[in-house]
């Protein structure tokens, strides 16, 4: 028995010992599948067991298994779970895909925080991910493809170009339809403070790199407690914060070239001699008299031997190019995180002197004093200098040069701009005059949360916000505007100081079993004020001497000053009844300056209702299901960037000889108030098969009343508007998110993120009858700004007159859908839209082993645009201007079957604005493609790096669209202004945008 | 440790409540304005407001430079040509002005804004304790209103026809302040062009009665009868022109510059401006620079002058010679200072009425027309015997009269109006022809649904 026993132990210790034997240590490192970043704090357990361990700061990680063990559990909130078979691997790199559904994640709501299962709101979200390796200078352009509902549109190729984000359609006729933008709980100076008529974009001041996530409220849920400013959306931007941990150095450098999406084909030498002979003939000129308009265009030239044959356009397209550097240190211990960084951006635009320069940098830092008192602080500083170009709407501006004939050499023999050209040559600009403006930004906010009771936190916000932009522009004697004044300058300075507080209370406690609630409740304070200030001078001693100091003469000098402010109270109460039934209430009471004196306060609920059904016990069986949620919402936000006095009966000042004048401005209206916007959202999210499919469908209709508007008053009275909150109009669409995880092995993965959102803008009430500002129209009962134009109806065959189609009513009510070619005679119809019926984006991410692979695609589709320049580019030979190459298929003999009218010098013939300049401008567009490559761990390690990867990155770099004009998102920039939306749709020299090729190195220490 | 909770609790409240004293801030007043009753409050707000009726008319799309252009180009036949890119003027010398062209548009919404400012000073001149400084300020703004009147009766009616009733419509007639919407009806019908002429020469009489003699670079009585010398002579009303322009000259206030070029690109007014729209390099536009000047002047060079009008020019004739030529035309010189005033009445004008009128009329009040026009061409630089004009060997004939007024105040804005009144044609159109004259603004048809469209023009 003894030996039994002894054999017994010996067996044992045995097995114990062979179990030792086969216990094995497997090491590895867990990185993301995005973006190849070190996962630390990633659980590795052994499957069926208590054993594990997590990942260490860089993600390496080594765990003991015993021989039983065959698979490994890697979990890492917001990233979906893997399993690996052990087999005989003792190496096991794993990477973890992110969890696109994400419900887990935390989401930053006005005031608080929110999960984002426990969510009634609708908020689409971007990632520092999806914001990094932007070749623009404005973080805008992420949304493009990426969120549903929300549209962004940079208005063409220059740099410094505005970029107008629309949160779920155009909710104001006359006021701004920007959305809100808050930084760190700080709502920002959103200005453009452009002195030449082209927007330039405010927001280039934030560098995209200190972004963490950027949400966007949709709804009236989420939106409501920004009260008066929540119809246009809200914008929610947190930035990047230390964490915990051993200190992690990043930094980015990338370069790239750019190049235009596109160019035209216009006349050259002998086409356009060929084109304007016959339009001259055509109208009677005599051969001398072209000839002797050839000799004035060809100057010192003979444009018989065509030694002059002169690409304008190649002129003005360069290579452009981006240089982007980035550095940041972050970590912390317990108590102190932190957060620096600095970044420098160089841009070279695609047109000829369009450069933007930026540098900024961020410190981020939270102390925690105890367990009931933390503090932090943010504080970025950036300035972005760039040289800008003339707005469209300009010969100076280098994309007109298009119209110079090509007759026309570009330079003089000695190298000089040539002076004698048909307009003024840009060139000349370009050598001659300087427009630098610079954009500075600091933006500041220090916060404190208090634990007052164990469920209850008092958090105070204060921020500053000063925005400041000087414009120093400089014409020399050979300029056009210098020539007649011995040069020219101006400067210009503005700076916006924006003040804001907010105090607030949160509480959130499980009541009792199943119960559990939430409330915030508080008050916002803010107060903006802007200065202006600008002088010109002109008799300069040199062109060399710039400043106005050394300007003969002071022509012009004026400043001036405006303010606001906002008093509101808002709250909220969360309840969750099961961890399925959600309720959300919230309202805020806003006070503002702005608002007449009859209606100084607006009040602004919401509630909204959410039902997780996948916690039923009834569905929790089903096959396959992982998530359904169903939500509601109902509420009411404001507009109020109605202008800061626009309630007042006001007489402003003007001179007269240097003595005061004083004159009428604006009648007055003290009822005016807030555009007020009504919103329901109907959702339903869901997962299916562990959330490998998720997505959501939303339904949204939006009502907008009270809307501002410039109602048209006979000119008799002495003013041509008053402004009254009259108007309606509403937008309703459907929002359809999709994200799938179609593979997902070790080695490889790939993943799809699908959008689609509609939109169906319809005014609804416009008392004082259609407003028509150049070719667009308001109209009830049609989308805002619909093209408003006489029907181009072709050419006649037999004497090549362009024609129009009447339109005209006839008696019996019916149209009159014959031609004429008698302009007068036709009537405007509504002939396009200015905006986009529907959206949408498709991503695919795709990895495998050290290679990351992703593009998306946008697609556009339902506006148009007309090209106002039309009337020039495609004249039929009514004026010098060069022509599109289209031309040259113009009507020449009787019977000729063509679009394009007989050419005719001076004839006019169809140059008048018709449907013939105006196109539906849909588009499909590979907006961004990148790849990546992770240095190998065994590489980076000898290095002394924590990670390093090599990324090629693409940016509009295919187009496809049938629109003939130069790029289907590029328009007008003197049309740009934030409060112009009803000149919308419309090209005008308007450049395209770049395509960008970026190589760049993303590194960590 | 509750205590404490609660003592944090009560001061977060009181701070609270004290943010609720910033109520105040909301009371924020705008910088750059003043409300419509400050701005009626002092004598100097009116005087200043009255300034600021002298500014509107002075703006380019007005007295500034765009009526005299339409003028020009609607006048013309080949005394000019256009070859700029600007639609509106071309349409102008194309005769063929779409409702939507925003030059007139902006004529009609500028004349009455002019009209507007002018009734609130004359409204509120009460405000004046000085009779004298009363009168002046409503001189002022009568005569402005009447500047206005007279010009949209000229552009937007048919032909004033001497002689009959000219019951064909002009504009509508507006002569009460209007600084709020309230209790206003807008929807007012055009008046006849014989109304509106009748309240252009009653606010001008009116002035010419209360203006002063003298009043720095502002309106005149000299100016208000001068500016009646015109109207009465574009109504056909020859004797009264005669005498207005005979009162103005006998004034002695002004006199003839030496030479034909010291006339113009004046930045303060010459001894020959009657009245003249102020521009300075600080503030004002001197719009006809705009179009007539080429580049090198701070123009965009669009109006050549023909050689068919230049060749009309005697051998030393300083007149034939006021043009300088580059690359892309030959350009008046009237326009080349882009600081200058722009000339609105000078006494020129005065002697060639009073010489067109006393020959109509066979007078010779004040001079002949034959010592006027030789005053005029003297001062040209012809320089020959005065009586170039022989009473007996050479007379002067109406003709005569005709161009050497076109011939001393060409570019200046008369053109139209003298083809219309003299009855001649422009570019192949009569002078009745329908599109010689301005259609009512689109704009104006929309929101106003008392007006009328003239005859010509549809959509």
């Amino acid at each position: 028995m003894k030996k039994l026993l002894f054999v017994f132990f010996v067996l044992g210790c045995f097995s114990v010992n062979s179990a030792l034997a086969q216990n094995r240590m497997i090491t590895g490192k867990v990185t993301a599948s995005d973006d190849g970043s070190p996962l630390p704090q990633v659980s590795i357990n052994i499957k069926g067991t208590q054993i594990g361990v997590p990942s260490d700061l860089d993600g390496n990680y080594s765990i003991e298994v015993p021989s039983s063990a065959t698979v490994l559990v890697y979990r890492f909130l917001g990233y979906i779970t893997k399993e690996i078979t052990i087999g005989n691997q003792t190496n096991i790199n794993v990477t973890l895909d992110p969890d696109i559904t994400a419900l887990q994640e935390v989401l930053v709501v006005g005031f608080g925080t929110q999960s984002k299962r426990n969510l009634t709101d609708n908020i689409a979200k971007l990632d520092a991910k999806q914001l990094k390796d932007l070749p623009t200078a404005g973080f805008q352009n992420a949304f493009a493809g990426q969120t549903a509902g929300v549209s962004i549109q940079q208005t063409n190729g220059k740099v410094d170009g505005a970029t107008r984000v629309r949160v779920r359609g155009v909710s104001s006729i006359s006021s701004s339809t920007e959305p809100l933008y808050v930084v760190d709980g700080v709502p920002i100076t959103n200005n453009n403070e452009s002195t030449n008529g082209a927007a330039v974009n405010p927001l280039l001041s934030i560098n995209p790199n200190d972004i963490q996530s950027v949400q966007v409220l949709k709804d009236a849920s989420s939106a409501a407690i920004y009260g008066a400013r929540g119809s246009n959306g809200v914008i929610l931007i947190t930035t990047k914060r230390g964490e915990s941990g051993r200190a992690k150095i990043t930094l980015n450098l990338s370069s790239g070239i750019s190049r235009e999406t596109n160019r035209r084909d216009w006349l050259n030498r002998a086409q356009y001699i060929e084109l304007f002979r016959e339009a001259n003939a055509n109208s009677g000129g005599s051969n001398a008299s072209i000839e002797a308009d050839f000799d004035f265009l060809a100057g010192n030239s003979d444009w018989r031997t065509g030694e002059v044959d002169t690409d304008w356009q190649d002129l003005v397209f360069v290579d452009g190019y981006n240089r982007n550097s980035d550095l940041s240190i972050s970590g912390g211990d317990d108590n102190t995180r932190f957060f620096f960084s600095g970044g420098y951006t160089d841009i070279r635009g695609i047109i000829r002197g369009n450069d933007l320069e930026r540098i900024s940098s961020r410190m981020n830092i939270d102390h925690k004093f105890s367990d009931r008192l933390s503090v932090g602080m943010g504080l970025s500083i950036s300035k972005s200098s760039i040289d800008r170009l003339s707005n469209d709407n300009a010969f100076a501006t280098p994309l007109q040069a298009i119209a110079q004939s090509p007759l026309s050499p570009a330079y003089n023999a000695d190298g000089t701009p040539n002076p004698n050209t048909l307009y003024y040559n840009f060139l000349i600009e370009d050598e001659d005059a300087n427009y630098l403006t610079s954009v500075w930004r600091t933006l500041a906010n220090v916060n404190l949360k208090y634990r007052v009771l164990p469920s209850l936190d008092f958090v105070s916000e204060a921020g500053y916000d000063l925005f400041s932009q000087s414009e120093d522009r400089f014409w020399g004697r050979a300029t056009e505007t210098g020539q007649s004044v011995g040069g020219q300058g101006f400067v210009s300075s503005v700076r916006t100081e924006n003040l804001n507080l907010n105090n607030y209370l949160n509480y959130g406690k499980d009541l009792a079993a199943d119960h559990y609630l939430e409330l915030t409740a508080g008050f916002n304070y803010q107060t903006s004020t802007r200065k202006y200030q600008d002088a010109t001078g002109v008799n300069f001693a040199s062109d060399d001497l710039q400043t106005l100091a050394s300007a003969g003469t002071i022509t012009a000098a004026t400043s001036n000053l405006t303010e606001f402010a906002f008093l509101s109270y808002f709250g909220r109460a969360n309840y969750t009844f099961r961890d399925k039934y959600l309720v959300k209430l919230s309202a805020r009471y806003d006070g503002s300056s702005r608002f007449g004196a009859n209606n100084r306060y607006g009040f602004f609920p919401a509630a909204s209702v959410g039902w997780i059904a996948s916690q039923e016990d009834f569905l929790s069986n089903v096959k396959n299901l992982s998530f359904l949620k169903l939500r509601a919402s109902y509420g009411e936000t404001g507009n109020a960037e109605i202008g800061n006095f626009a309630s007042l009966g006001l007489f402003g000042t003007e001179a007269y000889r240097g003595e005061p004048g004083l004159k009428p401005t604006q009648l007055g209206n003290e009822d005016l108030k807030w555009e007020r916007t009504n919103q329901l959202d109907i959702g339903v999210e869901f997962g299916f098969l562990e959330n490998r499919i998720s997505g959501e469908i939303d339904y949204y209709s939006k009502e907008t009343n009270d809307l501002l508007l410039a109602q048209p008053l006979p000119s008799n009275s002495g003013f041509t508007s008053i402004l009254k909150n009259v108007g309606s109009l509403t937008n309703k669409g459907f929002e359809f998110l999709l994200n799938t995880k179609n593979i997902n092995t070790t080695n490889f993965s790939w993943g799809t993120s699908l959008n689609f959102f509609t939109n169906k803008n319809e005014v609804t009430r416009l008392p004082g009858g259609d407003i028509i500002s150049g070719r667009n129209i308001v109209r009830e009962g049609e989308s805002l700004a619909s093209f408003y134009i006489v029907e181009f109806g072709g050419v006649d065959p037999a004497n090549g007159d362009a024609l129009f189609v009447k339109n005209t009513e006839n008696p019996d009510g019916t149209i009159d859908r014959s031609t004429t070619n008698n302009f007068s005679e036709a009537s405007r119809i509504i002939a396009g839209q200015a905006f986009p019926k529907w959206e949408g984006g498709i991503t695919n991410s795709f990895t495998y082993n050290n290679f990351d692979f992703m593009f998306t695609f946008q697609l556009v589709n339902g506006h148009s645009i007309y090209n106002s320049g039309g009337r020039f580019q495609e004249a039929s030979g009514d004026f010098y201007d060069n022509q599109d190459v289209n031309e040259l298929n113009r009507w020449q003999n009787p019977g000729d079957i063509t679009n394009v009218p007989q050419a005719r010098l001076f004839g006019g013939n169809g140059t008048q604005h018709s449907t013939r300049y105006l196109q539906e401008a849909s588009y499909v567009r590979l907006r961004t493609v990148t790849l990546g490559y992770n240095v190998p761990q065994s590489v980076i390690d000898k290095i002394g790096m924590s990670r390093a990867r090599v990324y090629f990155s693409g940016f509009n770099l295919l187009t496809f669209t049938d629109y003939t004009g130069y790029d289907p998102e590029s328009t007008a920039d003197f049309n740009s202004g934030f409060t112009n939306n009803i000149a919308l749709g419309q090209a005008f020299y308007s450049a395209p945008q770049a395509k960008t090729y970026t190589f760049g190195i993303n590194i960590e220490f | 440790m509750m205590k404490n909770n609660i003592k944090t609790l009560l001061a977060l409240i009181s701070l609270t409540a004290f943010m609720v004293g910033c109520q105040d801030a909301l009371d924020i007043k705008p910088a750059q304005s003043l409300s419509i009753d400050q701005a009626l409050s002092t004598p100097e707000n009116i005087q200043a407001i009255l300034l600021g009726a002298y500014d509107d008319a002075g703006q380019t799309g007005s007295y500034g430079g765009n009526l005299n252009l339409a003028s020009e180009l609607l006048g013309t036949t080949n005394e000019v040509s256009w070859q700029g890119t600007f639609l509106q003027p071309r349409q102008f010398f194309q005769k063929n002005i779409t409702i939507d062209n925003s030059f007139v548009g902006g004529a009609w919404t500028n004349a009455y804004q002019i009209i507007n400012l002018a009734n609130v000073v004359i409204e509120n001149s009460s405000i004046f304790t000085d009779a004298d400084e009363k009168d002046r300020v409503e001189g002022e703004a009568q005569f402005l209103r009447g500047i206005a009147y007279f010009d949209m009766a000229r552009f937007f009616g048919s032909t004033y026809v001497a002689g009959q009733v000219n019951s064909q419509l002009a504009v509508p007639l507006s002569l009460e302040a209007i600084l709020s919407t309230e209790g206003n009806d807008f929807a007012v019908p055009r008046s006849t062009v014989e109304e509106i002429y009748a309240q252009a020469v009653t606010d001008l009489e009116s002035a010419a009665t209360k203006l002063p003699d003298s009043n720095g670079y502002l309106a005149t009585s000299s100016a208000a009868n001068a500016l009646l010398a015109r109207v009465y002579l574009q109504m056909g009303n020859f004797a009264a022109a005669r005498d207005k322009a005979n009162s103005v000259i006998g004034t002695n206030d002004f006199s003839l510059t030496s030479s034909y070029a010291d006339a113009f690109n004046n930045g303060t007014n010459s001894t020959e401006d009657i009245f003249a729209w102020q521009v300075t390099d600080q503030d004002g536009t001197n719009g006809m620079n705009t179009y007539w000047a080429t580049r090198a002047f701070g123009g965009r060079g669009d109006i050549p002058v023909q050689a068919s009008f230049r060749n009309t020019f005697e051998p030393n004739d300083q007149r034939g010679d006021f043009y300088y030529t580059q690359s892309n035309g030959t350009f008046s010189l009237k326009w080349q200072n882009q600081f200058a005033n722009v000339i609105y009445i000078r006494l020129a004008e005065m002697y060639l009425i009073r010489a067109e009128t006393n020959f109509r009329l066979t007078t010779s009040i004040g001079a002949t027309p034959t010592a006027d026009i030789n005053r005029i061409r003297n001062r040209a630089g012809l320089t020959g015997p005065l009586n170039d004009f022989d009473p007996i060997l050479n007379p002067i004939t109406l003709q005569d009269i005709l161009d050497e007024r076109k011939k001393e105040l060409a570019f200046e804005g008369h053109l139209l109006h003298d083809v219309k009144r003299l009855g001649l044609t422009a570019g192949g159109k009569n002078f009745d022809d329908p599109l010689l004259v301005f259609p009512v603004p689109q704009a104006e048809l929309d929101s106003n649904p008392s007006l009328v469209q003239n005859t010509g023009y549809n959509n």
